[in-house]
């Protein structure tokens, strides 16, 4: 159990800066998830907290330990990899027990330790298959085992559930939550799916272009994001962005539409709304147009509305009696739930 | 008619339109020899003349041919000494090349030069290497650091592993590719696993990479082994004024057979030889394949 503590972590390729100053602490016990893009710099940022790339600049604390030049084994961390990295050539006994080759450990204990894992992660009786006989879930709890075996301070998820169709990934990420809350060790998880970094982080941390734009709750990320990057980013589909003007606590949009809006801001604003709460029946009307395409999902229906200047915006409408393809609507949302950012830097403005 | 046929009949018709080309070659080429060496064996035969039949009688005769018997242990000498070493020593070489980016290109480019080089030529470079001083290499390198002459080629113990060595050396190149391309196709992730593990390289090379690498260590065996059973050019060649000498030590099978064939004309003796060969050949694979066979 331990703290990780990133402090101005730089990392170059050649002449490349790809990670510009990455700091952040982790609380003991805490489930991080490092969410973004690829290329972002989150993986790197994982490999460099394991130990398998160097560190060009800043620190890497392990429970108040220094570990920029510590081997990856000395670091008292685990990983599991995103093709899971299991021998095929040993048995599931065998490669969870590779965790435990250089442990202190006598013989006995090391079995004992792999028996309490094996039960945890409910695959006693596949101990002696070979990899090509499990499915993909089970090679994944394989990969974990072989983790948890070490006992290490911080667990390290590199992209762990992309191999796994969709619905296997739905139970592997309900069942990596599960252990999280068992045996409680601090994990760090990269992953490019913001609704995996939603549904199983206590913080998200999402980056782009080696700098992170946000760390939050997933409430907070949610519900308010830092910038229009972390906005589109979390959220499925992404948040609608108008052009709009602002003065006095006053936002007028290109439609002509005018809403009270608290706020300093002046000028030309941009107002994000999510689909999920941009409707047809109640709120201030925002913006209006013809309806292009519909997409239902059963107990609602994505509508698709082309607003001319606006651009396409996507809203919500019910699901069983949605407007028709070509007809005219407003759509219409709560003021509170309207997000402004400044158009030229992105930032959100509160 | 053909329009009749349903489209798995008409793929099938042109597979075998298509295969019909190589089925011929390989039945004059290869198929209908093999079947008439079988069958000269039982023959006495001097290549012009009329052939007779001689039922066992070649076979009895080479059980009973010391030379053969000297051949035999010979050809076995080179399959048993040349298959491990050249599989130790591409292996190290790919191992380590593999890790090096520093000139690795060149490096490969020099393994690889010998494999493309014509054996006649190299054997003969090599025979001259092995000459006393003041012509051979070896022997004038020794000379200089003060240590007596070797007969490389001219005793009977030293010959075999000479004619041998260049044998391996031309065989390398193409063994340290197969080795190389097998060692990139093992994921990096598992030595990054295992660095996380902090298991030695010791563990690592003969737990993770070298079962992984247990299909191309098969085929290389397997291939290599069919070569030095095969060996003829630099034996040939490296002993030309009297092949397979001093006192038949470097005698190879295919060495024997080409002299009773074509100095001796006794064509139903080589065949019988041959065919001996070629069971070798056979049963040697086959038990490799069964015993390197994953479980």
């Amino acid at each position: 159990m331990a703290t990780l503590t990133l402090r101005d972590l730089v990392k170059t390729y050649d002449k490349t800066e790809v990670l510009h100053g990455i700091s952040l602490t982790v609380a003991d016990g805490e489930f991080v998830v490092f969410v973004g893009p690829s290329g972002c710099g989150k993986s790197t940022t994982l490999r460099m907290i394991a130990g398998l790339e160097e560190v060009t600049g800043g620190t890497i604390d392990i429970g108040g330990r220094v570990v920029n030049n510590l081997e990856p084994k000395d670091r008292d961390i685990a990983m599991v990899f995103q093709n899971y990295a299991i021998y095929p050539h040993m048995s599931v006994r065998k490669n969870i027990g590779f965790g435990l080759r250089t442990a202190k450990l006598s013989r006995a204990d090391k079995e004992k330790r792999l028996e309490e894992v094996a039960a945890i992660l409910d695959m006693t009786d596949l101990l002696d298959r070979k990899p090509n006989q499990l499915s993909g879930g089970q090679r994944q709890r394989v990969a974990i085992g072989r983790a948890m075996v070490r006992d290490p301070a911080v667990f390290l998820f590199d992209e762990p559930l992309s191999n796994l169709d969709a619905q296997l990934r739905t139970q592997m990420r309900l069942e990596i939550k599960k252990l999280h809350q068992k045996v409680g060790n601090t994990i760090v998880f990269v992953t490019h799916d913001q609704v995996e970094a939603m549904t199983m982080a206590d913080r998200i941390v999402i980056m782009k272009d080696g700098h992170i734009q946000q760390v939050g709750t997933p409430s907070e990320v949610y519900h308010t994001p830092a910038n229009i990057f972390v906005a589109r980013f979390i959220g499925a589909p992404s948040m609608n962005m108008l052009p709009a003007m602002a003065s006095h606590g006053t936002v007028r949009l290109d439609t002509g539409t005018e809403i009270a809006m608290p706020g300093g801001a002046d000028g030309a604003v941009t107002l994000g709304v999510r689909p999920d709460d941009l409707g047809v029946v109640a709120g201030v009307p925002l913006t209006r147009g013809r309806v292009t395409v519909r997409e239902p999902l059963g107990p609602e229906t994505l509508i698709y509305v082309d607003t001319g200047a606006g651009g396409e915006v996507i809203a919500k409408a019910d699901g069983r009696t949605p407007p028709e393809v070509g007809a005219e609507v407003t759509l219409c949302a709560d003021p509170a739930n309207l997000h402004l950012f400044d158009p030229a830097s992105g930032q959100a403005l509160r | 008619m053909y329009r009749n046929l349903t489209i798995k009949q008409k793929q099938i018709v042109w597979a075998w339109a298509f295969l019909a080309i190589p089925v011929l070659f390989y039945g004059v080429i290869r198929f209908y020899p093999t079947g008439n060496a079988i069958l000269i064996s039982f023959q006495n035969w001097n290549l012009l003349g009329t052939r007779s039949w001689a039922g066992f009688d070649n076979y009895v005769k080479l059980w009973n041919d010391p030379v053969f018997w000297k051949v035999f242990a010979n050809t076995f000498i080179y399959l048993l000494l040349g298959t491990p070493i050249s599989l130790v020593i591409s292996f190290v070489i790919a191992y380590h090349l593999d890790q090096l980016r520093f000139m690795h290109g060149f490096l490969r480019m020099l393994y690889f030069l010998p494999f493309m080089t014509s054996a006649v030529a190299m054997a003969w470079v090599w025979r001259w290497f092995y000459q006393p001083v003041p012509t051979g290499l070896f022997n004038n390198l020794l000379a200089s650091v003060g240590i007596g002459q070797i007969s490389f080629l001219n005793s009977t113990t030293n010959a075999l592993p000479a004619v041998l060595a260049p044998a391996v050396w031309a065989g390398l190149g193409f063994q340290i590719i197969i080795f190389m391309a097998g060692l990139r196709a093992i994921p990096k992730s598992y030595y990054e696993a295992a660095k996380i593990d902090g298991v030695g390289w010791w563990t690592v090379l003969w737990e993770i990479t070298l079962p992984l690498l247990k299909p191309t260590i098969v085929f290389i065996v397997v291939f290599s082994s069919i070569g030095f059973l095969r060996i003829f050019d630099h034996v040939f060649n490296m002993t030309t004024n009297n092949p397979g000498g001093p006192l038949n030590a470097t005698k190879p099978l295919v060495l024997m057979i080409y002299d009773t064939a074509f100095t001796g004309f006794d064509m139903g003796y080589a065949a019988a030889q041959t065919v001996v060969l070629f069971v070798v050949l056979l049963t040697v694979s086959l038990l490799q394949l069964r015993i390197l066979r994953d479980k």
